[in-house]
């Protein structure tokens, strides 16, 4: 779970990256990144954090 | 009519006075000097001054001190020339210096800010890592972190060129020249055994130490010491360098202007991003996977404020940072002579202006919605906006400057509520939202508010022209700063995430429970803090929102 996360994470930048390659619209690169920004936050909030509350100390 | 005569009449006495001039004044030409000029310019009798002495400064610092190749020819023009030449480097080595010795005492603000905000039972650890972060910091900076961030980054003017800082190392990628990391410069041995190498290194050495303070107070009174130190090294040694690379070392994310077309590329002027970010997203894959301190959150998961044991601490830490700051952004010029170093005044305003907005935010902030204008959170508010102006303070105008403080001060409150309610992240200092958020932010607003008056030799990130964000016409800008926002949060989360999980796994990064609540100082340090006192201990939701939201949230919640 902890390595999906971390691939969600890094995935994130991959896509910012992609936009920036994929075209030249400050528009569209914008967007792109944005959406890569979103995507790298799910990773760390939705998908690492929620592993790590699923063990958290005040649920025991 | 009459009045038009008048006018014309004006006019034409105008245009023949200035044709006069022309034809009839002689033409002042540039006279070139020589130095048979200079032969005539001689200091003041040196036996007169032993004599009387120059109670008046009328004859200290003149033709005398200026240093002759070969005194057998007198003063020649090479010789003014070296000479005003090594003023202008010495008063930017002074400057230098002497920020980066103002940012070094930003470690006691840290110290004290973060131990303030903490219990007493845990202040000899909190304050022994903010000591340590210096000596382990600085030791893994100097074997290799300085080579990995600054290695490739010559020419630096203002430096006197930085020649031996000459060796990046750049992958071809996509047709594209992605330049990664310094190859020169590990122990500052060879080569880089050089005066101004050395002034560089002090300067981004406090900037690195700064970073690694940072993940302390999101992970304290929970955090194995010996954890500390080895997820330390490797932020000091290779995670920050790396960035700080990227953003300021001619790294790539610098080149997005020359290689994308993206503005100046990603410009950070003194770090919300490289400093600030880096160590409040480390602070954040730390704190996450540490996990909340016992008591932090009920069984429901509804937080409980855990207010820290002293006050004033806090906000004299505060007000030390404050004043470190102006050693921080007004420094970033690397200089106050030559290449637009000028600006010092400028950027040491918008610092002053972003943190006074930030405090007055925060406190707004929370009393309206609190009913209590919170200490802590005021003294937050200030670092927020101090946090956020870092990377505009070079590009942005006062004006811009309190709107950036302004919005940092409500949303260091925003974030404090939102890691402790629905993450249930806990940091204990607030690090994750005054650093990480406000540092994001602060690298948005680059974007957003640079004006393009500055103008730094002429160029930035070899880009011609002053820095202008999406309000002054260049919306590239505006996604170079969102492509560094995405390697914040996507590339340096990554490598403190996999660092630290390395740490857990080898070392193990909480403190044992009993530890914990008997308080870390005796079961890490060996020591109490204050042994003479007789510590009161409150079970906090072992049957009861962070240190920063002590009062006011306290109260309410």
């Amino acid at each position: 779970m902890r390595l999906v996360g971390v691939a969600i994470v890094l995935g994130g930048w991959v896509i910012t990256i992609a936009g920036l390659l994929m075209t030249s619209s400050n528009m569209a690169r914008a967007i792109i990144a944005c959406v890569g920004i979103g995507v790298s936050i799910f990773g760390i909030l939705g998908v690492l954090n929620r592993y790590y509350l699923a063990r958290a100390i005040w649920k025991k | 009519m009459k009045s038009l005569k008048i006018k014309a009449q004006f006019l034409l006495a105008v245009l023949g006075a200035s044709a006069v001039l022309c034809f009839a004044a002689p033409i002042v030409e540039a006279a070139a000097l020589m130095d048979t000029d200079l032969s005539g310019v001689k200091g003041p009798d040196t036996a007169q001054i032993a004599e009387k002495g120059d109670p008046g400064a009328d004859f200290t610092g003149t033709a005398n001190d200026v240093t002759m190749a070969d005194s057998k020819n007198g003063l020649t023009l090479a010789d003014l020339a070296n000479q005003a030449g090594q003023n202008k480097i010495a008063i930017n080595f002074v400057w230098t210096l002497v920020c980066g010795f103002l940012v070094m005492f930003m470690q006691a603000g840290f110290a004290i800010l973060e131990t303030g905000l903490i219990r007493a039972k845990n202040a000899n650890h909190t304050m022994m890592m903010n000591f340590m972060v210096y000596g382990l910091g600085l030791f893994a900076y100097y074997v290799c972190g300085f080579a990995i961030q600054m290695g490739g980054v010559a020419p630096v003017a203002n430096l006197g060129g930085l020649y031996p800082l000459n060796a990046e190392h750049v992958v071809t990628l996509f047709g594209k020249p992605w330049a990664l990391f310094g190859t020169k410069g590990f122990f500052l041995h060879g080569a880089t055994y050089d005066v101004g190498v050395m002034v560089m290194f002090l300067f981004q050495m406090v900037f690195m130490d700064t970073t690694t303070t940072i993940v302390t107070g999101g992970c304290a009174e929970r955090w194995k010491y010996s954890a500390f130190c080895v997820s330390t090294i490797g932020l000091g040694a290779v995670i920050y360098p790396l960035f700080g690379n990227w953003a300021w070392g001619c790294g790539w994310l610098s080149q997005l202007g020359v290689n994308f077309g993206l503005g100046h590329g990603y410009c950070d002027f003194a770090g919300s991003g490289v400093v600030h970010a880096v160590g409040g997203i480390t602070a954040l894959a730390c704190a996450m996977m540490i996990g909340p301190r016992i008591g932090k959150f009920n069984r429901d998961g509804s937080p409980n404020a855990i207010p820290g044991h002293d006050l004033v601490i806090v906000m004299l830490g505060c007000f030390i940072l404050a004043f470190g700051w102006f050693g921080f952004n007004p420094g970033s010029t690397l200089g106050a002579s030559g290449n637009g170093a000028l600006r010092i005044g400028s950027i040491a305003v918008n610092t002053m202006l972003a943190g006074c907005t930030g405090s007055f935010a925060a406190l707004l902030y929370m009393w309206m919605r609190y009913g209590k204008p919170d200490a802590s959170m005021a003294g937050n508010g200030l670092l927020a906006g101090l946090v956020a102006i870092t990377a505009p303070s070079g590009f942005v105008n006062p004006m811009a400057s309190c709107v950036i403080g302004w919005i940092a001060g409500i949303l260091v409150c925003l974030g404090v509520e939102f890691f402790d309610r629905v993450p249930k992240i806990d940091d204990p200092v607030g690090a994750i939202s005054v650093h990480g958020i406000n540092g994001l932010w602060g690298v948005l607003a680059v974007g957003i508010f640079a004006d393009g008056r500055s103008n730094y030799g002429g160029s930035w990130n070899g880009v011609a022209g002053g820095v202008r964000g999406l309000f002054y016409g260049d919306a590239g800008q505006l996604v170079a700063q969102l492509v560094g926002i995405s390697t914040l949060v996507g590339v340096v989360f990554t490598m403190s995430f996999l660092w630290n999980w390395l740490v857990d796994v080898f070392v193990g990064q909480r403190a044992h429970p009993k530890a914990e609540l008997a308080g870390l100082d005796i079961p890490e340090m060996g020591a109490l803090c204050y042994p003479d006192y007789v510590l009161k201990t409150t079970d906090y939701g072992v049957g009861a929102s962070s240190g920063v939201t002590s009062g006011a949230m306290a109260s309410k919640s």
